[in-house]
């Protein structure tokens, strides 16, 4: 039975606004279902580490092939509906029409441990024959969640911090030790689904795993109301923000993102593991800039991020630091409910401690981040300023009495970020965009101004209200030069102000530059497109910047 | 091959004319002669010298604006002469009243499909094939995602939709004129034994749906100071247009759903706001539209009202039939 009841649990969760009544239907879900269903459940919800078994343009390629089903059709309705998955649900209605339906009891557990990855062992035609096969006897109203399985696409709205809110309510236990269970790679089993409910808290069990990260919040105005000597100033760095866990002699490095990525950076993992004592400290990796001491651009740890087991040469190529900013826990104390300035006074001891005491030099991967003391407001103002010469996105503030809890908690950390840098530029280019937007054009692409000419510089997908973008549709439908594929080229016409981080030169692309997280900030429909920025402005704003 | 200033029935300032007979259709300004194929506003404006329509489009028509326009009726299938052609309506099954109208001049028949849909509906009579030459088609739901279930299905999972949630008051949005009726009907029939609100305008359409012989069960006019506790657990049917703003404030405790073929497909029905949708409409899906095309035995089809660029391709690749493009 609990394929349905899952289906029906994906059907009211996807029709339910309130987060309140979200919780309820989950909660009435995990009592009412086997322990290795709800496990696999919390992993489909989570979608953590969804495996993707075959994607979505070879999902589409065997209905074409099974059902001698125009490609160019299957491709024209995912214009519309945005997803691979939910196309070929909907273009299978009525199609299978074997009255055989011998899987419409079979169990989530079964479905996911065995028939579907069983699949992988096949070879193509089987492949296709198998997945036909189930389609065939699988009741209509599993498709999609079928389907969308198969292409790792299981979203709904589910977030974490509603599971984990759901199993809190369900054994009446704190938040953040479910979320801190919840932590890392979910493994469904039955095991790991009764050590999420097991109303018993044993700290040994969540060994390797990381704390739940506190996020800072935008900055609030009514800080500068409180007195500087309140708060504890640091640079905001631009780079992966990672807990860096020694427990019982291994050392695991977790991303915010909660992914293990020991083996993207083995430099670091074998320096720590010289450092005596165990902890968990929060900080942030940065490909660094030994020379000048400061961080190099994002960019360069995008080369390492996707790279396991990275050669010498990329190590020394490009070459990364961790930068703590707290220490979470020492030889298995837990020190988050100390407060920040205490906990500062440890990290910092404990540092020059492993500074002089380990056997080999671990400060050319690994320091603790500088303190920074502004006078007053109007100072921290000056240091924000000049962020930029650091390659820092500003500052984080941090209130000293704070204890270190989970999420974005309001009035504990903020984030100063330099202002962004804007450019005003031409609408040329439209894109369909997927998912909840599936239908609409929701990815633009603008341009400058070179001599009279209009070149791309930026591609932007966010900013716009969604009266905006169904505003921006209409026009877009009606002004079409040339469509080519899902791609339309347009009458320039529409000025919009895009705001971005950094800006710097690139071969790659045929402006010469490249700029980074791109946004809408505005619809200039008071300028004409002869008020558009030219790419002599977008120079003369990197050199100010530089 | 004639050209498309010849065709009997051609596109002239974004509407269906043909000039032999110097008529409209639907026309969205005024003119002097106007057929009209049904009664939703997005097919009529005020101003026309004269309108042609069945009955039933004619009294729900009045009954909306008022008396104070000329409408001269026919009875479906009735033949009548304009200037040498012969017109008549047929039944579409997309409303009460609703037609596609033909045109027979020369020997040759022309094909106005109008909005249409084959799904049984009780509230209106069945669409009806007509054979033609030429064929002039809605393609709203040009697309083969757009597959109906049967409107008991449909009527069925509003019942539950609203008896799984028995503290709540169930909204549920559509459009007032037809599909509101068929809607009523169709729930009428299943579990769902509670009460059925609608507001001023569903009422008033109702009620003419009732006089012109369609037995649709009575909704009760919902008034703006209800008392909350007698609304819980019943059903309140309401325009799209009320969905908006400080209406809903009338309510406590509520769960909205819209019923449109557009439901179909998460994507919207996520972004339409409501909490869930049911999709049903009284347009034709992908099926519906390649039915009629071959039932009508056209040689030549044109689409409008919807994308009909897949529809095209696949009747030209697939089918083989001819499609011609207006020259808007």
């Amino acid at each position: 039975m609990s394929l349905k009841k899952f289906s029906e649990l994906f059907g009211d969760l996807d029709s339910i606004n309130s987060t309140n009544n979200k919780i309820e239907v989950l909660k009435r879900y995990f009592l009412s279902n086997e322990p290795i269903d709800n496990s696999w459940a919390i992993y489909l919800l989570t979608g953590k580490s969804n495996k993707r078994f075959i994607s979505g343009r070879y999902l589409k390629n065997i209905f074409s092939q099974i059902y001698e089903y125009p490609q160019w059709l299957i491709d024209t309705c995912y214009l519309k509906v945005g997803d691979s998955a939910e196309v070929i649900t909907l273009l299978l209605k009525n199609k299978t029409t074997s009255r055989n339906k011998k899987l419409s009891n079979i169990s989530l557990n079964e479905l996911l441990s065995k028939t579907i990855p069983e699949l992988s062992k096949l070879n193509e035609e089987e492949k296709n024959l198998q997945i036909k096969n189930i389609w065939e006897r699988l009741p209509e109203d599993y498709h999609l969640i079928f389907n969308k399985i198969l292409t790792g696409t299981f979203r709904v709205g589910v977030s974490i911090g509603l599971i984990t809110k759901s199993i809190s309510k369900l054994i009446n236990i704190d938040e953040e030790i479910i979320s801190h269970r919840l932590m890392g790679n979910f493994n469904p089993s039955i095991d790991s689904y009764e050590f999420l409910i097991n109303k018993n808290i044993n700290l040994q069990e969540l060994n390797s795993k990381p704390f739940p990260f506190l996020l800072a919040n935008n900055i609030e105005d009514k800080i500068f109301n409180h007195s500087i000597n309140e708060f504890q100033f640091e640079w905001k760095y631009d780079g992966i923000r990672m807990q860096l866990i020694k427990r019982s002699g291994n050392v695991s490095l977790w991303t915010r993102g909660q992914e293990l990525v020991n083996e993207s950076f083995p430099e670091l993992v074998e320096k720590m593991s010289h450092i005596k004592d165990d902890f968990v400290l929060d900080g942030e990796l940065l490909v660094w800039n030994y020379k000048e001491q400061i961080a190099f651009d994002f960019s360069l740890l995008q080369k390492r991020i996707n790279r396991k087991s990275p050669t010498i040469s990329i190590q020394i190529k490009y070459p990364i630091i961790f930068i703590a900013y707290d220490l979470l826990e020492i030889n298995g104390r837990d020190i988050r409910e100390i407060k920040l300035e205490n906990r500062r006074i440890e990290l910092e001891k404990y540092f020059s401690k492993w500074q002089n005491n380990t056997e080999k030099n671990i400060s050319d991967i690994f320091k603790i981040c500088d303190l920074i003391f502004p006078k007053d407001w109007p100072n921290a103002l000056t240091y924000k300023e000049k962020s930029r010469e650091n390659n820092t996105e500003g500052l984080i503030i941090k209130k000293k009495t704070s204890i270190y809890s989970s999420g974005r908690r309001k009035g504990i950390w903020w984030k100063y970020k330099v202002d962004p840098m804007q450019l005003d530029a031409v609408l040329i280019y439209a894109k369909g965009g997927s998912g909840r937007r599936a239908g609409l054009y929701t990815d633009y692409s603008f341009a400058l101004w070179k001599d009279q000419e209009l070149i791309k510089f930026a591609s932007a997908y966010s900013g716009l209200t969604n009266i905006e973008i169904k505003e921006l549709d209409k026009w877009i439908r009606k002004n079409t030069i040339e469509k080519f594929g899902p791609v339309r080229s347009l009458k320039p016409e529409m000025v919009f102000e895009i705001s971005f981080e950094k800006i710097q030169i690139s071969k790659r692309h045929k402006s010469g530059i490249a700029v980074r997280f791109p946004r809408i900030t505005k619809w200039r429909k008071d300028k004409k497109i002869n008020d558009a920025d030219s790419l002599e402005n977008a120079y003369e704003l990197m050199k100010k910047i530089s | 091959m004639r050209t498309k200033q010849e065709y009997l029935i051609r596109y002239k300032d974004g509407n269906l004319y043909c000039e032999l007979a110097d008529i409209w259709i639907d026309p969205s300004k005024p003119v002097k002669k106007a057929l009209i194929t049904h009664a939703h506003f997005d097919h009529f404006t005020f101003g026309c010298e004269e309108y042609l329509s069945t009955k039933e489009t004619a009294i729900l028509l009045k009954e909306r604006v008022g008396d104070n326009i000329k409408i001269k009726t026919f009875e479906y299938g009735e033949e009548f002469k304009i200037n040498g052609i012969n017109i008549s309506f047929h039944p579409s099954g997309h409303i009460l009243g609703s037609s596609q109208i033909r045109f027979i001049f020369a020997e040759e028949k022309w094909l106005i499909s109008g909005d249409f849909k084959l799904q049984k509906d009780e509230t209106c009579k069945q669409y009806e094939i007509v054979k033609t030459d030429y064929l002039i088609s809605e393609c709203t739901f040009g697309l083969p995602i757009f597959k109906w279930d049967e409107s008991n299905k449909i009527a069925n999972d509003i019942s539950k939709w609203i008896t799984n949630s028995p503290e709540k008051t169930s909204l549920l949005f559509c459009y007032s004129l037809g599909k509101a009726q068929r809607l009523l009907n169709e729930i009428s029939k299943t579990n769902f034994k509670g009460n059925i609100y609608s507001n001023g305008s569903i009422h008033k359409i109702n009620n003419s749906y009732r006089e012109l012989g369609i037995d649709i069960k009575d909704t009760i006019k919902i008034e703006n100071k209800k008392k909350i506790d007698e609304l819980k657990g019943s059903l309140i049917l309401l325009p799209p247009s009320l969905s908006k703003g400080y209406y809903l404030k009338n309510f406590k405790n509520i769960q909205t759903a819209f019923a449109s073929g557009w439901m179909s497909i998460r994507a919207l029905r996520k972004r339409s706001g409501y909490d869930k949708g049911f999709p049903i409409s009284d347009h034709a899906d992908w099926d519906g539209i390649l039915e009629v095309v071959k039932k009508s035995e056209a040689k030549n089809v044109f689409f409008h009202h919807g994308d009909s660029e897949a529809l095209t391709k696949y009747l030209v690749e697939e089918e083989s039939i001819n499609v011609l493009l207006f020259d808007k």
